[in-house]
């Protein structure tokens, strides 16, 4: 199943968690000792509530911080490889890096409209500064193309206007991040609040994104949304990484069906 | 030129509400946009008066007319710039709280300065020696050019508003004041987003400040007060804080009805204009504040309309 994109797996990017700590209030919330995201193509990181999962993804766009730990950023260039420290780097810093994460709670700009929140997302910084009051137009002529185009794909009831349920949120905040080109995509729980319809959309758009290099780690409560489409899935609990493995070995292990799926769990 | 039809009295009103509403329209780009509610107005505008004034007097100027008078003129904005980038600096980070200590405070230093550095600023005495770039006849006419000047300057000032708001700095600015996390994981910098938006918008108070030190011949520790802030702020706020159009009506309402028409026009006793008058403006600027936070947060124009911005600009 892996010979349709193993043209890629070469160049892409890995990140790398060193025995990174978290505690909130004096509970060890996330005490990981190693773990690399990023052998596959896509990734899946499940668990039961509270494992941790949530904490871990903070922790390595650095928006909590860590209490002890390093979390590195590998890229594997033709020629050389670089490792850039993120939990050295400010959260903003990250989206250059091609480091992106959609968020787990509904977050939105409540006075943007749709298409201001994708512009948003593509513009660079150049043309952002206080002095450039007329490059509007430059910055949706080059953009509007890759906006429009992810637009016809999702069905949003009026782009010009804003998001207004909470789907339409959840699903924005996930162009927004495709918009970014990420290189390494962390999703965190894209699937809930969205119907099935669009749940296979969003996994369309994550295999095209993967099939273009694009390492993606998807944290996920819907079980056979990970068996699908994952191709190595990490099992976390009580804040560590407890296995490893293809979705068919995790999915029959027995730490797995105890702590997680518990006994009446089919497996199969 | 005859100006017999014009009456100095309603001049300087009509001087002063132009002049607030050049402030209120900057106070809406950090207020309105950004969110930062900025209470140290008037500490931007008084020492770009005073960098202004003080550069101006005190040097002994060896280069003709009129260069000392627009290099102090510059030097004024880029006093308050510099300190809007460091006042900027502290509160970023700061919650609407710290902000609102934070400025406040800072305009009060910059007024006990300008009452203690006496050899600079003639302390509670004034500082005179301020004069028009330029003489065209009668003071009226001198003043009336100046009045034209400052409009120039004010619609300048409201033309940089309007296009901000169709510009993807706009946007910047508008998403890290709605969402800061939200905006820092798509990359965009919000400290420094924040700073520079501090920084320009004080610049343009310093620049205004200056000009009314011109108008004014001499500047008092007295004309720095709050009252300046909050004719400002109650504008922005009655008209809606996030509206262009906001702080032009908000002003000319308050602002506009208070110093034109009730002043010009009302028949008050004469006693009242030293000792009633002023602390009856703050009173019912104070009074007009609440009110409007009462009964229409948002202002008289309401909340801004992205949607419809979106459609006049990229299509509906």
């Amino acid at each position: 199943m892996d010979e349709g994109r193993s043209t890629a797996t070469l160049t892409r990017p890995q990140i790398l968690v060193k025995e990174a700590t978290k505690s909130f209030s004096g509970r060890v919330v996330v005490d990981v000792e190693e773990l690399l995201l990023g052998k596959r193509s896509i990734e899946g990181l499940i668990g039961p509530n509270g494992a941790g999962k949530t904490t871990l993804m903070r922790m390595i766009m650095h928006s909590t911080p860590l209490d002890g730990g390093e979390i590195e950023f590998i890229q594997t260039g033709q020629n050389e490889n670089s490792v850039v420290v993120l939990s050295d780097l400010p959260t903003h810093r990250m989206a250059g890096l091609g480091v992106v994460k959609s968020n787990q709670v509904i977050m939105d700009f409540n006075k943007l409209t749709i298409w201001d929140s994708l512009l948003l997302a593509c513009s660079e910084t150049k043309y952002e500064q206080p002095h450039r009051i007329f490059s509007e137009r430059s910055v949706y002529r080059r953009h509007k193309d890759e906006v429009r185009a992810w637009l016809d794909f999702f069905p949003f009831a009026d782009p010009t206007g804003f998001a207004q349920s909470a789907g339409e949120k959840k699903l924005l905040d996930i162009v927004r991040c495709l918009l970014l080109k990420p290189r390494f995509l962390l999703l965190d729980e894209p699937a809930a609040g969205l119907s099935n319809e669009l749940t296979a959309k969003v996994m369309e758009a994550i295999k095209f994104l993967s099939d273009g290099g694009t390492t993606v780690v998807v944290v996920e409560h819907d079980l056979s949304l990970v068996w699908n489409i994952c191709e190595r899935v990490h099992f976390m609990a009580e804040g560590q990484v407890l296995l490893q493995g293809e979705p068919d070995e995790i999915r029959k292990h027995s730490t797995v069906i105890e702590k997680y799926l518990g006994k009446g769990h089919v497996a199969g | 030129m005859n100006l017999d039809w014009l009456d100095a009295f309603l001049l300087q009103g009509i001087f002063q509400v132009v002049m607030v509403l050049g402030l209120a329209l900057l106070l809406h780009l950090q207020m309105g946009l950004a969110r930062i509610a900025n209470f140290g107005v008037v500490g931007f505008w008084g020492l770009g008066a005073y960098a202004f004034a003080v550069l101006f007097v005190k040097v002994d100027w060896s280069i003709g007319e009129p260069w000392p008078f627009l290099i102090s003129m510059a030097f004024g904005a880029a006093v308050a710039g510099v300190a809007g980038l460091l006042v900027g600096w502290l509160i970023a980070d700061l919650e609407t709280e710290g902000v609102l200590v934070g400025t406040l405070g800072f305009a009060t230093s910059v007024w006990i300065l300008a009452v203690t550095e006496q050899e600079l600023t003639g302390g509670a005495l004034g500082m005179g020696g301020l004069r028009f770039p330029f003489d065209i006849g009668k003071t009226k006419a001198n003043e009336l050019l100046w009045f034209g000047i400052l409009f120039a300057v004010v619609a300048l000032i409201f033309y940089y508003v309007f296009r901000v708001h169709r510009s993807p700095y706009g946007r910047l600015v508008i998403a890290v004041g709605d969402n800061e996390p939200l905006a820092g994981s798509l990359g965009k910098p919000a400290f420094r987003t924040k700073l520079w938006l501090f920084a320009v918008g004080s610049a343009g108070m310093g620049l205004l400040g200056a000009i009314h030190g011109v108008m004014a011949h001499l500047l008092i520790p007295e004309s720095i007060g709050i009252n300046v802030t909050l004719a400002a702020m109650v504008g922005l706020v009655l008209g809606g804080m996030a509206r262009v159009w906001g702080a032009v009506i908000g002003v000319i309402l308050a602002v506009g009805i208070f110093d034109v028409v009730v002043q010009s026009y009302l028949p008050l006793p004469r006693s009242w204009y030293t000792q009633a008058i002023p602390v009856l403006r703050e009173m019912i600027f104070g009074a007009t504040l609440i009110a409007v936070l009462i009964i229409k947060p948002q202002g008289i124009l309401g909340d801004m309309r992205r949607d419809k911005l979106t459609r006049r600009m990229h299509g509906g």
